[in-house]
């Protein structure tokens, strides 16, 4: 009788409130206000049954409270990161179009209308996946971390076996790749209060797309997981998601990291074409058609780039700057666009992914957390990796320059993860790592039949 | 003695950032220290205090966290973030320009010549 009445407050408060994701947490809330205020009465003298009527009176019109409170909460997106996105997907597209409109023929194969073309589907299709990301709800990361994790695990060993080989490299397997840190996310989301042994099995974790990056092969991308991965797995130890003394959980990750990243560098360094093509890069022969001439291409394009004005001419030998749709755009924007075009895309990229991280660090729930971290960290890596690449510290191949570069695969998965992103930044504030819900508690029925025991709900406790 | 709600609903927010820079505290506790403080002149309803708590939340005046309280219970804890301190001072300077105007033209005890 008495937890009707708060009962009926609280349905009418909650039914003025439109969006459903926010009613559960303001209810509670006021939920909590209403016993504190029950038990303040009750203290002073009151019944139980006074004090609640008292306090309900006290709270005034629930429709009144319902209706001020939906006026709060209302999904909005976040403008600010969305307008960043749309800029630089318009800014891609104008270099893009620069590059059809300058050279007219890329590669046998296809031709620069055709590059461009593609482009703008690529974004329409990506656009699309950004859209029904932001609307999906991003705990099903969380929920199913292992369906997920197969499901890309799958995708990847299909590659390995039918994928197209260039350069004795499977490159399909990029794009699950790319997906498997926030899978990773979720994973370790997972592993709530599993202490030294969830660590260690999302260390295990970590192994399912480091062997598929080692299987492709794909140094990049391994190189992309471990940091990406490292990330996220420090960051939740630091959180205290696993429950375990902070130090001891840092070490538990980074020794055995340390020794696979000295043992790898014994591997390369001892032996093998690898040692050779370090040795090559690190020559600097500096001969436009010697070994090392894709890097001397990169530094050519980038001694003759000026501030402002257009680049110097380099001679005939020297105007071959390969893939300039794809791995190295960017040097062939320096050149052509002067160093100022460059600061100006670091700019923009900067801006994106610092507001990630703010907002990121904002997340109440652990899951909202992981899952921003881990798109923007993603996001981030892409743009290091494929940075340091067109400025001529190329250790490794490039990746993508997210939004810009020419890539259909790559830019629809990488809007796939902003809309993801998006959809965190949306309706993360109203997300619960805790798996009980107080508030949910008065819908369970009196009695219930659960797996051979009676369960009777007296308010917030339950007696088995 | 009974006040003017209007001269009360400008200033609200200032009272409860004034409030949250003593300490974190969750919704009930606010309206309770507010009552005893002000002498039971302020008794502010729950259905003003929480839109305008969750409204300060979105502009990042404030933020929440939960917090285990007895009876299996969680409690929603405020803390008043660096932009609710510059809110709060900006709301003194504001208040006490807007007292002052008043003082001056009540001829009060500030009366300015």
């Amino acid at each position: 009788m008495h937890t009707d009445k708060i009962s009926s407050f609280l349905k009418l408060v909650g039914e003025q409130i439109r969006w459903e994701k926010a009613q559960p947490i303001v209810v509670e809330e006021i939920q909590n206000h209403i016993e504190d205020l029950k038990n303040a009465l009750m203290d002073d003298g009151l019944d139980e049954d006074k004090a609640i009527d008292q306090a309900i009176k006290e709270m005034g019109d629930p429709v009144v409270i319902g209706e001020q409170l939906n006026r709060v909460h209302k999904p909005k997106p976040d403008w600010a990161m969305l307008i960043l996105i749309c800029g630089i997907l318009l800014l891609g597209l104008a270099i893009q179009y620069y590059c059809y409109y300058t050279r007219s023929s890329i590669s046998d194969s296809m031709s620069a209308l055709s590059i461009f073309q593609k482009h703008i589907l690529s974004i329409v299709v990506g656009m699309i996946l950004l859209i029904v990301a932001y609307f999906i709800d991003f705990t099903i990361v969380g929920k199913y971390p292992k369906t997920i994790f197969i499901i890309l695990y799958i995708v990847c060993i299909y590659y390995i076996l039918n994928g197209n080989l260039i350069n004795g490299q499977v490159q399909d397997t990029i794009y699950p790749l790319l997906l498997f840190p926030t899978a990773f996310a979720g994973f370790v989301y997972s592993m709530r209060n599993k202490g030294y042994i969830g660590i260690i099995i999302c260390g295990i974790g970590f192994l399912l797309p480091a062997s598929i990056a080692l299987l492709s092969p794909n140094m990049t991308m391994l190189f992309f997981l471990c940091i990406s991965c490292l990330i996220i797995l420090t960051s939740s130890v630091t959180k205290g998601w696993f429950e375990v003394s902070k130090l001891s959980g840092l070490l538990i990750i980074y020794v055995p990291t340390a020794f696979t990243f000295i043992a790898m560098l014994y591997g390369i360094v001892s032996s093998g074409w690898r040692r050779e093509s370090i040795s090559v890069f690190l020559s600097n022969d500096n001969i436009v058609t010697g070994a090392n001439w894709l890097t001397t291409q990169i530094q050519l394009h980038l001694s003759h780039a000026k501030l402002i004005g257009i680049g110097s001419p380099i001679d005939a030998v020297g105007q071959t700057l390969p893939a300039i749709h794809t791995h190295h755009l960017l040097t062939y924007i320096i050149y052509n666009f002067r160093w100022i075009a460059f600061a100006g895309i670091i700019l923009l990229f900067s801006t994106l992914i610092i507001r990630g991280i703010i907002l990121s660090r904002r997340q109440k729930s652990i899951l909202g957390y992981l899952i921003s971290l881990s798109v923007i960290t993603t996001f981030t890596m892409q743009c290091i990796i494929y940075i340091s690449v067109n400025l001529g510290f190329a250790f490794f191949s490039p990746l993508s320059l997210p939004l810009i570069s020419f890539g259909r695969k790559y830019l629809v998965v990488n809007l796939f993860l902003l809309g993801l992103l998006l959809s965190v930044f949306r309706t993360g504030d109203y997300m619960r790592d805790s798996k009980t819900k107080i508030a949910s508690n008065q819908l369970l029925p009196f009695i219930q039949y659960k797996e051979g025991t009676i369960h009777i709900n007296l308010k917030s406790k339950t007696i088995k | 003695m009974a006040v003017d709600k209007n001269l009360l609903s400008g200033s609200t927010t200032m009272l409860l950032l004034k409030l949250l820079e003593r300490g974190d505290m969750y919704g009930y506790q606010m309206i309770a220290e507010l009552k005893n403080r002000s002498k039971n002149v302020f008794e502010l309803k729950a259905g003003t205090l929480y839109p305008l708590l969750h409204a300060m939340e979105k502009k990042g005046f404030v933020t929440s966290y939960d917090k285990a309280a007895d009876n299996n219970r969680v409690r929603k804890y405020y803390s008043i973030t660096k932009e609710g301190l510059q809110a709060l001072q900006d709301k003194k300077n504001e208040w006490n320009t807007y007292a002052s105007a008043i003082n001056r033209i009540l001829g009060g005890v500030n009366c300015a010549y």
